[in-house]
């Protein structure tokens, strides 16, 4: 457990850090790009890294401590009082009193299908997302084994990491996208031919790797979530276990959530929050498996059917 | 030779500073676990505190409905009493097995006057005092576990030193018993 936390909250600094390096080095290679293309007299390469460094720093902090926010509004999450929904908020106390820790607000998305996931830089600012769906169609049992593994996310830390990576992984997304349109349509060959000589080589090595980093982003981006989320579901689940003493509950939750788990506003930023895979079977995405952001459901359910022994187990 | 002498003083003083930073280490780990246990029986105080409160409100109710029911009134009240006396966990699970008994049989008892059934306000505290009965039971969960993790700690070596040479001493677990289970259940046909 505690090893989790420490690990998740190097992670968190070691993404920050790798996020940092990653927007100098793009804005690093952009100024390259432009001084090759306007003479080498210019320094756009140092001018727009620290441009690059600046707002690399800026976004950093904004994200550690407005990551949640960002999410919940991307997700369309809007709290719910106790009056509108007293059941879960009897779960929610209850079973955050048996995982030790404070009570963490309850939002809830307008969405029939069935999801759910957490949020907040830590514990304190813990929050719970459901998606009506969710809290129409389980019973007290199942809705009781989601709770806890949305608990224990928020105990191991992950939400931190999770939340944080949304808006990292999105900008980088953006920022990728906005330099790759730029070197397709804004066309670069006018003045290659009138500098051939000096730094040519190097200076188109530097483009290179300038491109290479931009299309690999998107790789890099997918290989972080992957990093962070498969592993730690298996770990939620049975730490979440452990809260509500009562494996079989989850299991039969997830068995319904996978069903029908599709969120309209999840989108592949924020699916690795989910407990359940949130985008629809739409995306035919090839390697399938190998991008999937969730372990599959019958291992999970098959994990909490060994820890349970099968009982109750539908 | 006088190097020699100075250089294995300095390994000694050496391995015991290092051994004493571990003991120091050691040290804060149990009294940052004995910390959790402290919170945690807090954590369980508070919903019994809760309870406590609601209880003579609904004694007040059901006795507008049910006033020859003396006895069954008089033992919740009793053990209410009891449960805000005790003194230790041991004193104080008997105590909350009483109350939770008595106000099942206070639970039974509404069964036989259907106007009491039918009050707004009983229905509402029932329902409180559901959501607390559960809240406890959580609170006791993670107690005991903080309580297990304690003890284990101080009775495993090396814990079990330091335990000896300042003194902690094992928690006692908050156990339930199923005190319904003991007495004669009342079944009317």
């Amino acid at each position: 457990m505690y090893e989790q936390i420490a690990s998740n909250r190097a992670k968190t600094v070691f993404i920050i850090i790798g996020f940092i390096i990653f927007i100098t080095l793009v804005g690093f290679a952009i100024g390259y790009y432009l001084d090759w293309r306007y003479g080498i007299s210019n320094n756009y390469s140092i001018i727009l890294m620290i441009f690059a460094l600046l707002m690399a720093v800026i976004m950093s902090f904004s994200s550690y401590y407005y990551s949640d926010r960002i999410v919940l509004s991307l997700t369309g999450a809007r709290p719910i009082s106790r009056e509108e929904n007293p059941r879960v908020y009897y779960m929610v106390e209850g079973l955050s009193i048996a995982a030790g820790l404070p009570i963490p607000k309850i939002y809830v998305i307008g969405d029939k299908g069935m999801n759910a996931f957490a949020t907040g830089r830590n514990p304190q600012k813990g929050v719970i997302v459901f998606t009506k769906g969710l809290l129409d169609n389980l019973n007290d049992e199942e809705l009781k084994g989601v709770i806890s593994h949305e608990l224990s996310h928020i105990k191991n830390y992950d939400i931190l990491l999770g939340t944080i990576v949304v808006v990292m992984v999105g900008m980088i997304t953006i920022i990728s996208n906005i330099i790759f349109r730029s070197l397709i349509f804004g066309g670069g060959s006018r003045r290659r031919s009138s500098k051939g000589s000096g730094g040519g080589i190097l200076s188109l090595i530097l483009i290179i790797v300038g491109i290479l980093l931009i299309l690999l982003s998107p790789i890099i981006a997918t290989l972080i979530r992957l990093a962070i989320s498969r592993n730690r579901e298996f770990l939620a689940d049975s730490t979440g276990a452990l809260i509500s003493r009562y494996p079989a509950g989850l299991a039969n939750a997830l068995k319904k959530i996978s069903m029908h788990s599709e969120v309209k506003t999840a989108t592949s930023a924020t699916a690795h929050l989910f407990i359940a895979n949130p985008i629809g079977k739409k995306s035919k995405v090839m390697f399938k498996s190998l991008f999937n952001t969730h372990p599959p459901t019958e291992e999970r359910i098959r994990r909490l059917e060994n820890m349970s022994l099968g009982v109750g187990i539908k | 030779m006088l190097t020699g002498v100075i250089s294995l003083i300095a390994i000694i003083a050496g391995i015991i500073i290092i051994l004493l930073f571990i003991g120091i280490g050691i040290y804060n780990l149990i009294v940052s676990l004995r910390n959790k246990v402290d919170n945690s029986w807090h954590q369980i105080d508070v919903q019994l505190r809760k309870r406590y409160d609601l209880i003579p409100n609904l004694v007040e109710t059901v006795k507008g409905y049910a006033k020859h029911e003396r006895e069954t009134l008089q033992n919740v009240i009793n053990a209410r009493k009891l449960g805000i006396d005790a003194k230790t966990v041991k004193e104080q699970a008997k105590a909350e097995n009483m109350i939770t008994g008595t106000l099942k049989s206070l639970f039974a008892l509404s069964e036989n006057y259907p106007n009491l059934k039918a009050d707004q306000h009983f229905l509402r505290l029932m329902e409180q005092l559901n959501g607390i009965e559960s809240n406890i039971a959580y609170a006791r969960q993670f107690y005991n576990d903080m309580v297990m993790k304690f003890n284990t700690r101080i009775q495993t070596f090396p814990g079990n030193i330091f335990a000896r040479m300042f003194n902690f001493m094992s928690r006692d677990y908050f156990e339930i018993e199923e005190v319904s289970a003991r007495e004669p259940v009342k079944v009317k046909f």
